[in-house]
């Protein structure tokens, strides 16, 4: 009875967070954010059946599906000073300070998707002087290894799904052949399906900072064509996962995991991550 | 208003847990009371199953189409139930590769599992836009490409039958009041044969295995040792078996009360590889039969392995005969097709999780045990699941 119940007290706290929270009792002085996200593949916007030049050998590919967490989402004021921007709950695209960001449309080579996108993550903060934009991409670890099966959505997606012990797909961007899945490794856990006595060694989060970053008009561009410039999506490495999938000893992983900025392999990062940008206003797609 | 303002304005956490123990007292007590005539057997655990609005769950219709399920009398030589080929003991499948209709004609497919079909978003082995179980019904019962149950075109006749019968009169008349006021042509009709079948199917629960007592009712003696090594197989990067097969019922296709999106997934395994670019068979071509797409070419519905160990032999056809040769065979060598022809035959549409792996006779025997805690004994043994039909009633009873 315990989750059951546990269930709907969550379900009856998040519609008292909704009525409280944007409805009578925000701020009068509080900003609505309302984030917009692009994907593109070396500068060329994504759409399911679109066909990309992609990594070393500019492979012509077709991807199968593009989704991502994205969390943690703080405004920087001008005097440096981060802000928690509060999401709104809608039960579907966003819980907690996680948003599922999905750029499929369960069209043509995407059809193990759903039709159902979102691109933008929604909230609300206090009215102030805000120049900058952080976020990560991933799931906060309190949340990453619960039950996958009785989470509340989007942490309740089949395809996000990794296991308890290594907690969710961070990001899926999957082409034939090569699917890159971000997600925490080396997580000791007594079994797969238990939670990781403490943090992994490898989290994979990727903090994001945008120094300069206008919240009304700018859109935050994800470029995964950058982030494999240096990886032939043509073969995978033999007795490694397809891909990357970001578990240790994957030569298929090293030119991603360093674009991504994140440590790999006992390897500390090569620079700051190379998959987001700001694009300067609205695009028009 | 007010008061709810200054509830925010102070939204003191012992204010806020106060508000919200009372708000899912009334949630509780709303659900309660709009599922009166109607509950779900299902552990605590498991989210409710979702119910086309056109179609709410009542025990009647359940009754009913567990009456309509178990009955020869649905099919045109009064030979042949829905549970001819969907015996409870094999968890609502049968044991032969593909299944014959009525005229003897043999199908392409082998039964799927009806347990937990409330929560599939897509029925049968390829059809995607085969959506809800009050639709999918009238293929085995009306379909003539196989035929079936083979009464295409004599509905007339079928209802008939079941009017003849009080019992049926009983059971129709309670089920549909509705309908039964307007008269015996909407009474007795393809609607609400179909709507009665699809809630009996809703009611073919399955969370009670081992593995589910082990995981959620916290009983660590469920599970051998064998077993929970098979686990760790089957949720891990070697095998990568938990992509397609993970969730709540063991599918990338679900969709349940807590899921505001459903999700899908259609695979090609590498079953086949017949010209060398990924071919299947005729008539096994999976998803693109119906999208036309060269890319959907093998692609079938994820099935759930809920009961797996019951339900040989495997894959769409038929065409394995058990656990260890599903793994050994297929799974291991990236696809069976490379078994047959040689391993420069993998079939290149293939999922990029099936990439083949080396498995120990012992790794397998540990994989077939977790396989095997899957089986929940106490729902092909629930006697409300099965046979209504007294032994003797006239011309009822069903072919097994």
């Amino acid at each position: 009875m315990i989750p059951f119940n546990l269930h709907h007290a969550f379900r009856a706290a998040l519609g008292v967070w909704l009525v409280l929270g944007l409805g009578v009792a925000a701020p009068a002085s509080a900003q609505n954010i309302h984030l917009r996200f692009a994907v593109e593949i070396n500068g060329t916007a994504f759409t399911c059946g679109g066909s990309y030049a992609l990594g070393s050998a500019s492979e012509k590919v077709i991807p199968t599906d593009l989704r991502l967490y994205v969390s943690e989402f703080e405004a920087i004021r001008r005097d440096g000073q981060p802000v928690p921007i509060r999401l709104v709950q809608d039960q579907t695209w966003q819980v907690d300070q996680v948003a599922l960001l999905d750029f499929e449309d369960g069209q043509g080579p995407c059809s193990n998707g759903t039709k159902e996108m979102n691109t933008t993550v929604r909230g609300d903060l206090p009215a102030g002087d805000y120049q900058g934009l952080r976020f990560t991409i991933g799931v906060p670890f309190a949340l990453n290894h619960a039950d996958p099966t009785l989470a509340p959505a989007p942490l309740n997606n089949t395809a996000m799904f990794w296991n308890w012990q290594g907690g969710y797909k961070f990001i899926r961007f999957d082409t034939p052949g090569f699917p890159l899945h971000l997600g925490s490794t080396q997580c000791a856990s007594p079994s797969r399906t238990s939670k990781p006595s403490g943090p992994c060694v490898s989290p994979n989060r990727i903090e994001v900072r945008l120094e300069t970053f206008d919240l009304r008009n700018d859109t935050v561009v994800l470029d995964f064509g950058r982030i494999l410039r240096t990886t032939d999506v043509r073969s995978n490495t033999p007795k490694t996962q397809p891909g990357c999938m970001s578990f240790p000893g994957d030569a298929d992983c090293i030119g991603v995991m360093q674009a991504m900025g994140l440590a790999y392999d006992g390897q500390a990062p090569s620079g700051p991550q190379q998959l987001v940008q700001r694009r300067v206003g609205r695009l028009t797609q | 208003m007010k008061q709810v303002a200054a509830l925010g304005l102070g939204s003191g956490l012992i204010r806020l847990l106060g508000v919200t123990t009372v708000l899912a007292g009334l949630v509780v007590f709303l659900s309660a009371a709009s599922t009166q005539s109607f509950r779900w057997d299902l552990p605590a655990w498991v989210p409710p199953p979702v119910v086309p609005a056109d179609n709410p769950m009542t025990r009647e219709k359940v009754a009913l189409g567990r009456h309509l399920f178990y009955d020869v009398r649905l099919s045109a030589t009064e030979s042949m139930a829905c549970a001819s080929c969907h015996l409870q003991e094999h968890a609502f499948t049968e044991r032969s590769a593909v299944s014959t209709g009525v005229t003897g004609e043999s199908g392409l497919r082998n039964a799927m599992s009806l347990a937990n079909v409330a929560y599939l978003p897509t029925l049968t082995w390829a059809h995607p836009q085969m959506e809800r179980l009050e639709v999918q019904a009238l293929i085995p019962l009306f379909g003539d490409h196989p035929v079936e149950m083979g009464m295409a075109g004599k509905e007339s006749l079928l209802f008939a039958r079941l009017k003849a019968d009080p019992v049926y009169r009983r059971l129709f008349e309670a089920a549909f009041p509705e309908e039964t006021r307007s008269g015996e042509s909407s009474l007795y009709s393809v609607r609400t044969i179909t709507q009665a079948l699809a809630s009996f199917q809703r009611t073919l629960l399955s969370f009670d295995s081992p593995y589910d007592r082990y995981k959620y009712g916290q009983q660590t003696q469920a599970l051998s040792a064998s077993a929970q090594r098979g686990e760790s197989l089957f949720f891990g990067e070697k095998l990568e078996c938990y992509h397609c097969h993970g969730g709540l019922n063991f599918t990338d296709n679900l969709r349940h009360s807590r899921m505001p999106i459903a999700e899908r997934g259609f695979h090609n395994t590498g079953l086949y590889n017949t010209d060398g670019r990924g071919s299947y068979p005729p008539g096994h071509h999976g998803l693109a039969e119906f999208t036309g797409q060269p890319a959907d070419m093998g692609r079938f519905r994820t099935p759930t392995l809920r009961n797996i160990a019951l339900t040989a032999p495997y894959m769409h056809d038929g065409s394995i005969p058990d656990l260890a040769s599903v793994i050994r065979r297929h799974y291991a060598v990236a696809g069976r097709a490379t078994a047959d022809r040689g391993a420069d035959q993998v079939n290149p549409l293939r999922s990029p999780f099936i990439q083949g792996f080396e498995i120990s006779d012992a790794e397998v025997t540990d994989l077939v045990a977790f396989l095997e805690s899957l089986t929940d004994h106490g729902f092909v043994n629930n006697p409300a699941l099965g046979n209504p039909w007294p032994q003797d009633h006239r011309r009822a009873r069903s072919a097994p």
